[in-house]
């Protein structure tokens, strides 16, 4: 809300220049945003908070600044008497309430004769100031008042009202109204209307009708005072996309008891400015006068809560100051009767609040007394963050990108959900181009890379750490995974998979299979994962279709898998002092013989001096027959317990070199 | 008269200067000090070590005004007969001093030429560098807000992104017609399942399964459907924070936040305590660091209030307690949550939000 220094002074008297109200005001919670000089004035944005509906209108601003300043607060006086200047209200207007949920109280007063023109000069630069633009003497008195005591108010050409009628109800649907900011709009049913005999003339609580607007030819005008239901002005308000200030007010809910005193200093202020008489009396529908709420406050609750030893007199100073009634004082116990203006406190802890805020939050200790308490690192952090260091110091960077993508894209990179499997949709994106949670998060990482290709940068080493969405009943499966890319071949990405499962520690049975059902990777150099069975990963060069300049090997790894499986139990174990022997091996085998099944067939010997099987390389060519490849690995012996003897050794080699040939053709490679 | 001479000479060859030089004004140089000089010479000799010293020494001993020149214009001036024979001496210790510098200069030159042609080792060439990467510079700031709730006793916990309107909005005390569960604020899956727009969320789940005393903060990504721009994404990391137990007040509110802010923005940043309104604490306070661009002066960044807002906090509502069971007689709690893109933005000087998900090469190895 915007308000004008020189115009608060008419409420308060304080002393205090723009800086300092602006200081005092922000660290009672009314938040300064910016103060601009105007002319010989200021003008000083605040910042009110949803709950503050009671500072939307000067006075109560005025209120806070006089219990901040201990200063008091001056109400204008209605002056004239306006009850007996001239005929009944009730003889040029009825008034009926059809929805008196939606519209639980409204008010008419009556002006005649008046003359309709510009305002006098002091108020159109109160209204400029605050950056309102002045219209004539009527629409701005009324916004004036708007302005002074947060109550919105509305006048209507009394001539143009058909039937000398007011009826408030539901809109029928397909009705029309053009308001009075030139909008034409077709309501609903469910939009609450001031209609007249015919037609609606306003839009409850958010704008006034074109219609029934005073224009310089009006004679006699009829005085809205109302309160509307504040979620049925913001439904309104939004659907047919007016906001004005009126239903900013009504959407936060304006002071039940305030309706009298803006409508009858409306109507003095009119009276004075535009002459005519105004009406005896004010036709009041559905005014019910609720008791005001009653709160216990204990002293002692709210040194606990505030951690803070307070006077006690202090707090009753402090809330009476915010114009709250103490009824009752006693020992610990404060009878607090709340203003009727004051519509977010209802609990004790709201008032404990209230004597907080003016008390001074910084006036409040810093304690740092809480108790010692140990923390333990979770198991997925440890992981995560040893899985980080780990790449980082291996050269990749870290990224972060969005979940939210773009579905054709993710349409390529299928990995955690199967064909035809539908990713998680958002119903409301701000781009209907993406408008998904990313089911995997290579096709993001891609984008990285291409974007630093851009920019001269090919060699790039990236990995990201984040969720991918897979769909579920009611909440997706949230899964954590790993991704990486870099400029390299199958073997060294595979390399680096090993190296983590190495030092997490995970001696599940990890497997490769061939795999070629994503256009992610080129065909044929790509494999699925599985540990103990299970899918943990992809990883692949990447396709030619990605258009990358340089080889690059893509991987997406289930972190939530590795956590689960991962061990940081650690034990120191002895090496053996005797020597290790080693021998090499050359055999020869089909072509469609896997290395793992030749490694797998030598461990499930179970010898128990074989230490290590360590592949070193493959050979295809002159002297392999057609179908056939040469695998050169060497094996590694050792005991624990004594020297090995080189006979004992080559009677093991026999074993194993007799297994492979029985188990897989294999045959000894002749020189 | 001999100290004024001697201090002269010392000035002119910067060494110490045999006695009989100075003496030689006596006119009785005899030959036992040209004897002295020989040794002397030989000293001399024995401690060069470049060609410069040589050089010096050359001149010292043989320039025209030099040492032998010396002793050679004493010789008119003895008696006749002692003349020729000193004239020899004299000329041979010319001659072996001739002999002696020109060998040690010939050596002095040649070894400098010769390691001019010897490779040098330089020691200043740049160093081979080896590639190590980097982590995102939002992980880091998580990172080190963690590191100092840990010291604190803080637990870190997770939740999903995806949530239910339950822990978003209705166990937060936010009232079922709050513009924020509108879409225009929130983004929808469907009916009841929306993306979380805090991660207050988290503080909901973790008291529903665990009694106080709780300390726990949760690092996680939250959705906004707000326009991209350089202060604005749609998508973002919070930080929230929740302490429940008995007996914890404001004040211990303000002490932890303002060991955290010490410890993350520097000792000597001042901290401020505004009321604010959240429907999910009351008191209610958004916290304020002074700028550290303009040291409190006021800057473009600050908006020329020498403040700049990093965190909202408060008392843990009531209503909150009451929507997991807690009784807010017995138990009083605290949260507080920030933007991690907002304090790393603050801390780097970082001015465009988009940055942090461009990944860029020039941007991420910068941290
Ligand atoms: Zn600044």
């Amino acid at each position: 809300m915007k308000i004008s220094y020189e115009w608060l002074k008419d409420y308060v008297c304080f002393d205090l220049s723009p800086q300092m109200l602006a200081e005092k005001l922000t660290n009672a919670g009314l938040v300064v945003a910016g103060i601009e000089p105007v002319e010989d004035d200021y003008c000083v944005d605040i910042e009110i908070t949803a709950n503050r509906s009671d500072c939307l209108g000067f006075i109560g601003i005025a209120r806070e600044v006089a219990a901040m300043t201990k200063g008091n607060i001056q109400r204008p006086e209605l002056g004239i008497d306006i009850s007996s200047v001239s005929d009944d209200v009730s003889q040029f207007i009825k008034v009926e309430v059809k929805e008196p949920i939606l519209c639980p109280e409204y008010t008419a007063r009556v002006v005649r004769n008046i003359t309709v023109k510009p305002s006098p000069e002091w108020l159109q630069k109160r209204l400029k100031c605050i950056g309102l633009r002045p219209v004539n003497n009527v629409v701005d008195i009324t916004n004036y008042i708007m302005m002074e005591s947060g109550q919105p108010l509305h006048a209507f050409d009394l001539d143009k009202v058909a039937g000398r009628q007011i009826q408030v109800r539901k809109a029928e649907s397909g009705e029309e109204i053009v308001a009075i900011n030139g909008a034409r709009r077709v309501l609903f049913h469910d939009m609450l209307v001031i209609a007249d005999e015919k037609r609606p003339i306003a839009i409850a609580g958010v704008m006034g009708g074109k219609e029934t607007e005073v224009t310089e030819s009006t004679k006699n005008i009829l005085i809205e005072c109302a309160r509307f239901e504040p979620r049925q002005v913001r439904r309104t308000s939004k659907s047919l996309g007016i906001v004005s200030d009126s239903s900013c007010r009504f959407e936060r809910g304006t002071d039940p008891l305030g309706l009298d005193y803006a409508s009858k200093r409306t109507a003095k202020l009119i009276f004075e400015h535009a002459g005519g008489e105004i009406c005896k009396g004010v036709i009041d529908v559905g005014a019910v006068r609720n008791e005001a709420k009653k709160v216990v406050l204990r002293i002692d609750r709210l040194q606990k809560i505030l951690g803070l030893e307070i006077n006690r007199d202090v707090i009753p100073d402090i809330l009476t100051r915010l114009q709250f009634k103490i009824l009752n004082y006693v020992d610990n116990f404060i009878d607090v009767e709340i203003p009727s203006f004051r519509g977010d406190v209802s609990r004790e802890i709201d008032l404990i609040e209230e004597v907080s805020r003016m008390y001074g939050y910084n006036n409040i200790p810093t304690k740092t007394s809480i108790s010692i308490r140990g923390s333990k690192k979770s198991k997925y952090e440890t992981v995560e963050d040893f899985i980080r260091e780990i790449l980082i110091g291996l050269g990749f960077y870290e990224t972060k990108t969005f979940s939210i993508v773009n579905y054709a894209f993710l349409g390529g990179g299928n990995l955690w959900i199967s064909e035809g499997e539908e990713a998680v949709e958002i119903v409301n994106p701000l781009r209907q181009e993406e408008s998904v949670l990313r089911t995997s998060l290579l096709p993001s990482l891609i984008r990285v890379k291409m974007h630093n290709a851009n920019h001269g940068y090919e060699q790039v080493k990236l990995f990201e750490i984040a969720k991918v969405y897979l769909k579920r009943e009611k909440l997706p499966h949230e899964k954590n995974c790993l991704s990486l890319l870099e400029a390299a071949d199958f073997f060294e990405g595979k390399g680096i998979v090993q190296l983590l499962l190495k030092n997490l520690k995970i001696h599940a049975k990890c497997e490769w299979v061939n795999f070629n059902e994503t256009r992610l990777f080129k065909n044929e150099r790509a494999a699925k994962i599985l540990l103990d069975g299970k899918t943990i990963g992809y990883l692949g060069e990447a396709s030619k279709e990605l258009g990358f300049k340089t080889l690059c090997t893509l991987l997406e790894l289930d972190m939530d898998a590795l956590v689960e499986k991962a061990n940081f139990d650690k034990k120191y174990r002895t090496p053996s002092p005797y020597p290790m022997i080693m021998r090499d091996f050359a055999i020869l085998v089909d072509e469609g013989i896997a290395w793992a099944s030749i490694e797998n067939c030598i461990n499930n010997l179970e010898i128990s001096t074989l230490k290590e099987v360590h592949y070193f390389d493959i050979y295809r060519g002159k002297q392999i027959p057609e179908g056939k490849k040469s695998i050169a690995f060497n094996v590694s012996f050792q005991s624990h317990d004594r020297t090995l003897k080189s006979e004992e050794v080559d009677n093991e080699s026999d074993v194993i070199l007799d297994a492979l040939y029985k188990k897989l053709g294999a045959e000894l490679r002749k020189q | 008269m001999i100290e004024k001479a001697r201090s002269f000479i010392e000035c002119m060859y910067g060494m110490s200067v045999p006695a009989f030089f100075i003496t030689n004004r006596k006119l009785f140089i005899m030959p036992e000090e040209i004897q002295d000089t020989q040794k002397i010479f030989h000293d001399e000799v024995a401690r060069i070590k470049t060609l410069s010293e040589a050089e010096l020494l050359k001149v010292k001993y043989l320039g025209r005004t030099g040492v032998v020149s010396e002793l050679m214009k004493v010789i008119p001036k003895l008696p006749v007969d002692k003349r020729a024979s000193y004239g020899k001496q004299i000329n041979a210790l010319k001659d072996e001093i001739s002999k002696i510098l020109a060998d040690h200069i010939n050596r002095l030159s040649l070894e400098k030429k010769s390691s001019y042609k010897k490779e040098v080792f330089d020691v200043t060439l740049p160093g081979k560098l080896p590639c190590i990467g980097k982590k995102h510079p939002l992980t880091q700031t998580i990172a080190d807000i963690k590191d100092v709730f840990a010291r604190l006793g803080f637990e870190v916990v997770f939740g999903p992104e995806v949530e239910s309107e339950y822990y978003n909005f209705d166990a937060l005390n936010i009232p079922s017609d709050h513009p924020s569960r509108t879409d225009f604020d929130t983004f929808y899956i469907k009916e009841d399942v929306l993306l979380r727009s805090q991660t207050s969320t988290v503080q909901i789940r973790i008291m529903e399964k665990q009694k106080p005393p709780i300390r726990i903060i949760a690092p996680g990504i939250v959705y906004r459907p707000d326009t991209v721009d350089a202060r604005h994404s749609f998508m973002f990391h919070q930080v929230e924070g929740l302490l429940v137990d008995e007996g914890v007040s404001f004040a211990d509110l303000k002490g932890t936040l303002y060991q955290f802010i010490k410890s993350y923005f520097g000792e000597n940043v001042q901290m401020r305590f505004r009321p604010s309104f959240f429907p999910f604490t009351e008191p209610s306070a958004e916290v304020d660091i002074s700028c550290s661009l303009c040291s409190g002066k006021g800057c473009s960044v600050c908006s020329y209030s020498g403040w700049v807002e990093i965190l909202g906090a408060g008392m843990v509502d009531p209503n909150v307690f009451e929507a997991v069971h807690y009784d807010a007689e017995k138990y009083t709690g605290f949260a507080f949550g920030m933007g991690v893109e907002r304090v790393t933005m603050l801390k780097y000087g970082i001015d465009d939000i988009r940055l942090f998900y461009e990944n860029d090469m020039r941007f991420l190895s910068q941290f």
